[in-house]
Order: C-alpha cells, then sequence, then structure tokens
C-alpha cells in the first residue's frame, strides 16, 4: 500500500457559505478551531463521522468536500 | 494556540521549576524519612499549587476555549504522547532497579524511579506541545 493523500475543499466550502470562520465550523461539528485548521491545510486527517459532519454542514456530498488519492495513481 | 496547548505549556514549565527547585534543594540522596523526603513533599505541594493557580488563570483567561470539550485530534494527541511518556517511564524504572547490583540503596533507587517518572511527564507535556505545534 503506497502513501495517500487526503486533500479537501474545506476553505472554498467555508466562503461560498457566507464565509463561516473556522471557529464556526468548529463549532457545529463539535471540534476546536485549531483542528479545523490542522484539517484544511492537510495535517489532520479527521474521522469519518467528523468529515461527514463537514459535509453535511455545508449539504454536499463527503467526496465534494474530501478528496482521495493514492501515489499509485486514479483518485 | 488552543487551550489545552496553553495548558500543556504551563504544566511543562511548573514540573521543570519544581524540578528544579528540587534538584537545588536536595543534593544528598542519603538520609532516608530527613530532609530530602521533606523536600520532595515540599515540591509536590508546590507543584499542585502552581498547577491549580495557573490553570484557574487560565480559565478566567479564555473561558469559552476551557468549554470547548476535547476533540478527536486532542485525544489523539494525548495518546501518542502518553505512549512515549510510557516508554520513557519503563526503561528509566528498569534502569533505576539495575543500579541494585551496583550497589544502590533503596532510597536512591526510589527517587532514581521518581526522577524517571518526572523525565516521562516531561517528555510528555514536551510531546503534546510538538504535536500540537504540527498538527498531530
Amino acid at each position: 500500500m503506497g502513501a495517500t493523500i487526503i486533500s479537501n475543499r474545506i476553505r472554498q466550502l467555508r466562503f461560498e457559505n457566507g464565509e463561516m470562520t473556522q471557529q464556526q465550523l468548529g463549532q457545529r461539528i463539535g471540534v476546536t478551531r485549531q483542528t479545523i485548521n490542522a484539517i484544511e491545510l492537510g495535517k489532520y486527517s479527521p474521522s469519518l463521522e467528523a468529515a461527514f459532519r463537514i459535509a453535511e454542514v455545508f449539504g454536499v456530498p463527503l467526496e465534494q468536500v474530501f478528496q482521495y488519492k493514492s501515489d499509485q495513481g486514479s483518485a | 494556540m488552543s487551550f489545552r496547548e496553553k495548558s500543556a505549556w504551563v504544566t511543562l514549565i511548573a514540573i521543570l521549576l519544581v524540578f528544579a527547585l528540587f534538584v537545588s534543594h536536595a543534593p544528598r540522596l542519603s538520609h532516608p524519612g530527613g530532609r530530602d523526603f521533606h523536600t520532595l513533599l515540599a515540591c509536590i505541594a508546590a507543584f499542585v499549587v502552581i498547577e491549580t493557580v495557573a490553570y484557574f488563570v487560565l480559565r478566567l483567561r479564555y473561558p469559552e476555549d476551557a468549554r470547548t470539550p476535547i476533540d478527536e485530534r486532542e485525544q489523539l494527541i494525548n495518546l501518542k504522547a502518553t505512549r512515549l511518556a510510557s516508554v520513557c517511564y519503563v526503561i528509566g524504572s528498569f534502569l533505576a532497579v539495575m543500579t541494585l547490583h551496583h550497589g544502590a540503596s533503596a532510597v536512591v533507587i526510589g527517587y532514581l524511579v521518581v526522577l524517571a517518572f518526572v523525565i516521562a511527564e516531561i517528555v510528555k507535556y514536551a510531546a503534546r506541545i510538538v504535536y500540537y505545534r504540527r498538527g498531530v
């Protein structure tokens, strides 16, 4: 199994949703602002539950928030 | 900086201060039940006081952050730091017991186990700070 990269569009989605702050998003899904920042920067991969909560806040499917790529090719 | 990272800084500084205080006041470890033991108790009391006061000051300055429950990333950070600290404590305690074969007294071994515990705690809080800075 090769190295994986999970990218996300949280920052873009926050601005498309009334310029929501990291603090507001964190409060809605039950994590700290620092954790939202770490997720946005790709330093921390959230649990599946937190990922679904983030997608639910923005009202989009999970794959529109997070994208998975492996070093072996396809997404 | 999150509330829990600030707390980790406060605890790390408190441990280092109290440990320095203990080392400076207990240069000899050969008096069982003597002044060294009282110094140890005084240091533990000093640590509890420093921690309690610092925690309440932090809570007063950052009431909203303090109320935020610990989240999954912070739990992961705590677990990773505790794992590192437990390895340090086990190795330190083992080395302390091994000094028995070099003629160390029970008092010295006891203090070495305490030293292993203090080092493990320093490692734990330093690791937490590093993980908080790195993201995880």
